[in-house]
């Protein structure tokens, strides 16, 4: 709402008080504001406030061609957008019933890991910004940018790489860009003792994040929680091994688990997580080149495509949790219907207003930042 | 049980219910058709009797031309391994403001961030949802955007005027024998 149509509220004579936090503020990787009701320092409810990032890419898609909709699908989710142009060409080969050649399919995998270590490194900075330490952002921010680095020689762009599309990836890797890739790994593990020192293992950061914005698993599952923030309660559950996708079933790697549910826990989670990205991506640089084949599969003139009729439902599991698309086609150049589940649909709202009744103020930061929401992926 | 025998359980008892539909795409994805009095009750059953706690969306599709909206609930079973996609069909009701359908907030609690944006999206109103109020579009007072009879391109050429947006800068182009190369009513979305 812009804050020329802020109505003054007449509250009743009371210690409690408003305040509204955002668009603007640290607590979040976008534009997203969220109103609070408190008394004193403790949080009474809260409401959050969305649509400062709507840009109405459901609407917009409808009105473009199949293989125009990729330049769109990346821009939902800035941190992570690797995930949603994989799931968008998953539900168009689904619909198409076209199959990724074998190729194809790892190169995929290695951007999505790849992707989730500039997506969490980003997250491990923000939260731990949000508690005043700042040195982790740095680092994080630093850090991910040699990840993006690769991307950018992968393909062509740092942020938005529009590089998947139905029917495989758009070009095979450059030359020594796994060794390259090899290379950021071992940096990263030189890094994992400076980042535990810093961040996971500090005392000032733990006791600030121990028992903060706690969720039990039971409360998880009903609030509909996905991805690490479920992961944090103590549930295993992963859709790239419940629900694999692509060549994930041939891959080992283990998913890891906290059980307190709090801030803490959810940053540990993501701290794991990383580092069996780095484990998966080491088994990628060893396969891929006995992997040979063309990585795409041909399609039809991309401006003159018809995806035949049918609907389908994608998911895949983004650094922020499940991720799904709904795609609809009529036979025509267009898509009827795309539907994005936003891994954060949920955790930005529900879960957050929730989660915040009964915290003190200065944990509300902490609190968004450790769930990883991405408001984006609400609006769309 | 574990998840072939849940699966199992499932669809023998699915096909003993009359009205419903059952398809089995794959081994993780099953489509059920139901009429929509049954919706509500089919997502009790599947939440309280065969694992399905998970409510990963609901989309809507818009079907003018059959005068419906679609619903689709999407339910995930962590035990059974299996996505479930429940589609009902609803009256369109264009002559009345909002077409109507039931909440299942009782059943999952998600459903209530996607009820209210198919609200404010489609104008589908749904009964007893905790918060039907205004979301994302906040400041927006026409008709639900994402519904196919409202036309954006139109809408924008009908309420922005191209021609008005002379800047200085295009300006001092167009002095120097420059300017933009489609003109601003050529430009299509």
């Amino acid at each position: 709402m812009r804050p020329e149509n802020y109505q003054l509220v007449a509250l009743p004579n009371s210690d409690e008080y408003e305040l509204f936090i955002g668009p603007n503020h640290p607590g979040i990787e976008g534009n997203y504001a969220f109103k609070l009701k408190l008394d004193g320092d403790r949080v009474i409810s809260g409401k959050a406030d969305a649509g400062y990032l709507h840009r109405g890419f459901e609407k917009l898609m409808e009105g473009r061609l199949w293989i125009q909709n990729l330049a769109i699908v990346p821009r939902i989710c800035v941190p992570d957008p690797v995930p949603m142009e994989v799931v968008y060409s998953l539900t168009v080969e689904d619909i198409e019933k076209m199959e990724v050649p074998l190729r194809g399919q790892w190169i995929r995998v290695m951007q999505l890991e790849l992707s989730r270590i500039a997506s969490h490194l980003f997250t491990f900075g923000g939260h731990a910004a949000t508690t005043g330490m700042y040195t982790p952002s740095y680092w994080g921010v630093a850090d991910r940018d040699l990840a993006l680095d690769l991307f950018e020689e992968l393909t062509g762009g740092r942020v938005y790489h529009i590089y998947n599309i139905p029917g495989g990836v758009r070009r095979d890797i450059p030359n020594g860009f796994l060794d390259r890739l090899s290379d950021y790994l071992d940096y990263l593990e030189t890094r994992q003792n400076d980042y535990d020192n810093l961040l996971f293992t500090n005392q000032v950061f733990v006791k600030r994040a121990r028992n903060v914005g706690v969720i039990n698993q039971e409360q998880a599952l009903e609030w509909g929680v996905t991805g690490p923030n479920l992961r944090a309660t103590g549930l295993a559950f992963d859709v790239r091994r419940d629900d694999p996708y692509l060549i994930y079933n041939e891959l080992d790697f283990e998913i890891p688990t906290q059980t307190a549910g709090d801030c803490l826990a959810r940053i540990l989670v993501r701290r794991d997580e990383l580092f069996q990205s780095v484990r998966i991506l080491r088994q990628i640089i060893k396969h891929l080149p006995s992997v040979k084949g063309p990585v795409r599969a041909p399609i039809p003139n991309p401006l003159a495509w018809n995806v035949s009729m049918g609907e389908s439902y994608c998911r895949v599991e983004s650094s922020k949790g499940e991720l799904a698309y709904y795609t609809v086609s009529d036979g025509g150049p267009k898509p009827y219907r795309v539907h994005v589940r936003g891994a954060s649909s949920m955790h930005a709202v529900q879960v957050l207003e929730n989660m915040a009744v009964g915290q003190r103020i200065e944990d509300i930061a902490q609190i968004m930042f450790s769930l990883d929401a991405c408001p984006p992926e609400v609006d769309r | 049980m574990n998840c072939e025998e849940i699966n199992l359980w499932l669809d023998t008892l699915l096909a003993e219910i009359e009205e419903i539909e059952v398809t089995r795409k794959s081994e993780r994805r099953v489509r059920v058709d139901v009429p929509a009095s049954s919706l509500p009750a089919l997502l009790e059953l599947l939440k309280g009797k065969a694992s399905y706690v998970h409510l990963s969306a609901i989309s809507c599709v818009d079907w003018p031309d059959d005068e419906e909206f679609e619903l689709v609930y999407h339910c995930w079973s962590y035990e059974a391994k299996s996505l479930l996609s429940a589609h009902t069909r609803i009256p369109r009701n264009s002559a009345q403001e909002f077409a109507h359908y039931v909440s299942v907030y009782d059943i999952y609690k998600p459903a209530a961030f996607f009820e209210r944006d198919i609200y404010e999206m489609y104008g589908i109103y749904f009964e007893s949802s905790p918060y039907m109020e205004k979301f994302i579009l906040t400041e927006w007072n026409g008709p639900p955007p994402m519904r196919k009879d409202f036309d954006a391109e139109q809408y924008v050429n009908d309420t922005f005027n191209w021609a008005d947006y002379h800047p200085q800068w295009l300006q001092e182009l167009e002095e120097d024998g420059g300017g933009i190369a489609v003109r601003p009513e050529d430009i299509r979305l």
